[in-house]
């Protein structure tokens, strides 16, 4: 076990390593890296106090050395455009990010369990097509392109709900949330339905399909064959069996919710780190766009490290294969 | 012995009486089964056809400032521009013809979805074939760099690179390869390793042929069933994909209006009530992604061959 986290440590270590020297990479040999480092204002002067302090005149190597050290130190620069150290902008925006993503995650679980579950227990009635058919179209509707269609029926036509910001917050243990309040929660409603509707048609395929498996079993027909009535049959005795296949996927869905919120946060104006990283390309602000990919890479690989040990706790065969690999 | 011949022969009768299908007959009669994935064939040829002869089929044409002005911008679907041209679909708020500007849009957001998918199958051949036929340490070096690929969704592949790129139909070629090539290393190394230990394989060897002629005309062509289904799933997704990025800003030059571009172009209108002009872009580009997504549902269902009735 020990041998199979530590490999995987390591290697999750590698794979910072490595996207700590692509972008280092990409941003100084694609583009000019006083340009990147300093502000587009600066005069001479600036610029050559920069060039010295970043060590642009040393060798490729030592620069790089530089950058992780400091990285490691949590300096990544200052912002160009709010004149704040970059990772300070950045942390300061997971809270609203990740408010938004559990949000989502919860309505997949709470609006494509009951469904996938009725369209596996009643595959041919009217309502379960339905059901199937909305879900092949959430799969391959465009996110972005969802959420302005909602904007225009919900808060433009309708005007039901605000279309854009996280309304009124309240601080919790240190950390503004929405949905303690009714207006915070009614701007909330709409990004994460946009961010789940992927999520709820992934969730209805696989309840759907662990339905249709787990009614055929012996232990439902002999649940059926006590007189045990219906609701508790499928509450109790289905529910607990097809949610495994459910939670495991959702769990490991959980990084994509956090990619895809930046197109959700760009069209809901949700300030998260997503609108953050498009608002920070599009004014070129570049420590910011370096701290924010370093930051997701490192989010990601946390995330895989948790759920590869996770696996490997529940099923012993993925790590005898790999230490043996 | 008489006998035997006589079953020859009934053998040839019966054949030459009832034709034998050949694979493709028997492909082309499966795959035309489903009414729902010949409508989207079809659908799909049309909108192929449409991209390819945008120039031709358009009403007008939305880029030629000598045509297009102002005065008829955001004009409602069905209204008529100051020429007397019917804007079927509205018009943006350049006052462009909506629906040759979505004729033109289409012909960039295929033309980058294939583009893209072609160079990444190349890339995802190359390595799946080296991967899977030369096994062993190279295959776990590589099978390694995909697991890790895989474990980033596409879209937070694509924007890194885009991030460090800037925008342009070349990069956001390059980032959308970058993004998919690893789902077809993946496919093509998974067919090959069975099609490597399979009898012709092994004769090849005996022949002593290259190992390129091996992997590129032996193992290869049994491996293209799977491919294709992949290759016409993940089209769609790179389609839907740049669609997204160049929504966000950092995919297509404002000089290569793809359908993402045109969305993005009417969210400023929308709070005006002005829907048409992020609305039917979306539409075009969800039946193009939602036909393509059923046509390769339904090749899947055929050529898989765990599914084979």
């Amino acid at each position: 076990m020990s041998v199979f986290v530590i490999r995987r440590l390591l290697q999750s270590a590698l794979v910072v390593l490595v996207m700590s020297l692509l972008v280092f990479v990409g941003v100084h040999v694609v583009g000019d890296p006083v340009e990147m480092l300093v502000n587009p204002e600066a005069d001479q002067a600036e610029i050559a106090r920069v060039t010295q302090a970043f060590g642009l005149d040393r060798p490729f190597y030592e620069q790089y050395g530089l950058f992780l050290l400091n990285a490691l130190t949590g300096d990544l620069g200052l912002s160009f455009v709010y004149g704040e150290p970059a990772l300070k902008l950045i942390v300061q925006r997971i809270p609203a990010t990740l408010e938004l993503a559990l949000a989502a995650l919860l309505m997949a679980i709470v609006l494509g369990i009951p469904l996938g579950v009725f369209a596996g227990l009643r595959p041919d009635s009217k309502v379960s097509r339905t059901i199937m058919a909305g879900s092949i179209l959430g799969f391959s509707l465009p996110t972005f392109w969802v959420g302005i269609m909602m904007i225009m029926v919900f808060a433009v036509i309708l005007g039901w709900l605000p279309s854009t910001g996280r309304g009124t917050t309240v601080n919790l243990l240190g950390v503004d949330v929405s949905f303690l309040t009714m207006d915070g929660l009614a701007h909330l409603l709409m990004p994460a339905l946009n961010l789940a509707l992927f999520k709820i048609s992934l969730v209805i395929r696989l309840s759907r399909a662990g339905t249709r498996e787990t009614v055929l079993q012996d232990y439902i027909k002999f649940a059926r064959a006590k007189g045990i009535s219906n609701a508790r049959v499928v509450f109790v005795h289905l529910l607990k069996n097809i949610m495994i296949p459910v939670v495991t996927v959702l769990g490991l869905e959980f990084g994509g919710l956090i990619a895809f919120s930046v197109v959700t946060e760009t069209v809901f104006a949700w300030p998260g780190m997503g609108k953050l990283i498009i608002d920070s390309i599009h004014s070129l602000d570049r420590p910011v766009v370096v701290a924010y990919l370093m930051i997701i890479v490192l989010i990601f690989v946390v995330i895989n490290l948790v759920v590869d040990i996770l696996y490997s706790i529940l099923d012993p065969r993925v790590r005898l294969r790999d230490v043996k690999a | 012995m008489a006998t035997v011949q006589q079953q020859l022969a009934d053998i040839s009768v019966a054949e030459a009486g009832s034709r034998v299908q050949t694979p493709f007959e028997r492909f082309r009669a499966d795959f035309f089964a489903s009414r729902v994935a010949t409508g989207s064939l079809y659908v799909l040829v049309a909108i192929i056809l449409i991209a390819v002869f945008a120039p031709v089929i358009s009403p007008t044409n939305p880029y030629d400032l000598a045509t297009v002005t102002v005065l008829d911008a955001r004009l409602p679907p069905g209204a008529k521009s100051g020429d007397g041209v019917i804007f079927w679909l509205g018009s943006d708020g350049a006052g462009r013809d909506l629906l040759s500007s979505i004729f033109y849009g289409l012909r960039i957001s295929l033309g980058v979805g294939i583009a893209s998918g072609l160079v990444a199958v190349c890339i995802g051949c190359v390595v799946g074939l080296t991967a899977a036929y030369f096994g062993g340490r190279t295959d776990s070096v590589i099978m390694r760099i995909v697991d890790i690929q895989l474990s980033f969704p596409a879209i937070l592949v694509a924007l890194v690179l885009l991030a460090i790129l800037g925008k342009g139909v070349d990069k956001i070629i390059i980032a959308l390869v970058v993004a998919q090539w690893a789902y077809y290393a993946r496919t093509v190394r998974a067919s090959a390793l069975v099609e490597r230990n399979k009898e012709y394989v092994e004769a090849a060897k005996c022949l002593a042929l290259g190992h390129r002629r091996i992997l590129f005309r032996h193992i290869l062509p049994n491996c293209l069933a799977p491919l294709i289904v992949v290759a016409t799933l993940q089209t769609a997704h790179a389609i839907s994909l740049e669609a997204t990025l160049s929504f966000l800003g950092v995919g297509l030059p404002i000089t290569e209006p793809s359908l993402g571009l045109l969305i993005a172009n009417g969210f400023e209108y929308m709070l005006s009530e002005k829907y048409w002009i992020s609305f039917f872009p979306g539409v075009a580009l969800l039946v193009a992604i939602v036909s393509i997504n059923l046509v390769g549902d339904q090749l899947r269902d055929i050529l898989n061959p765990r599914l084979q009735r």
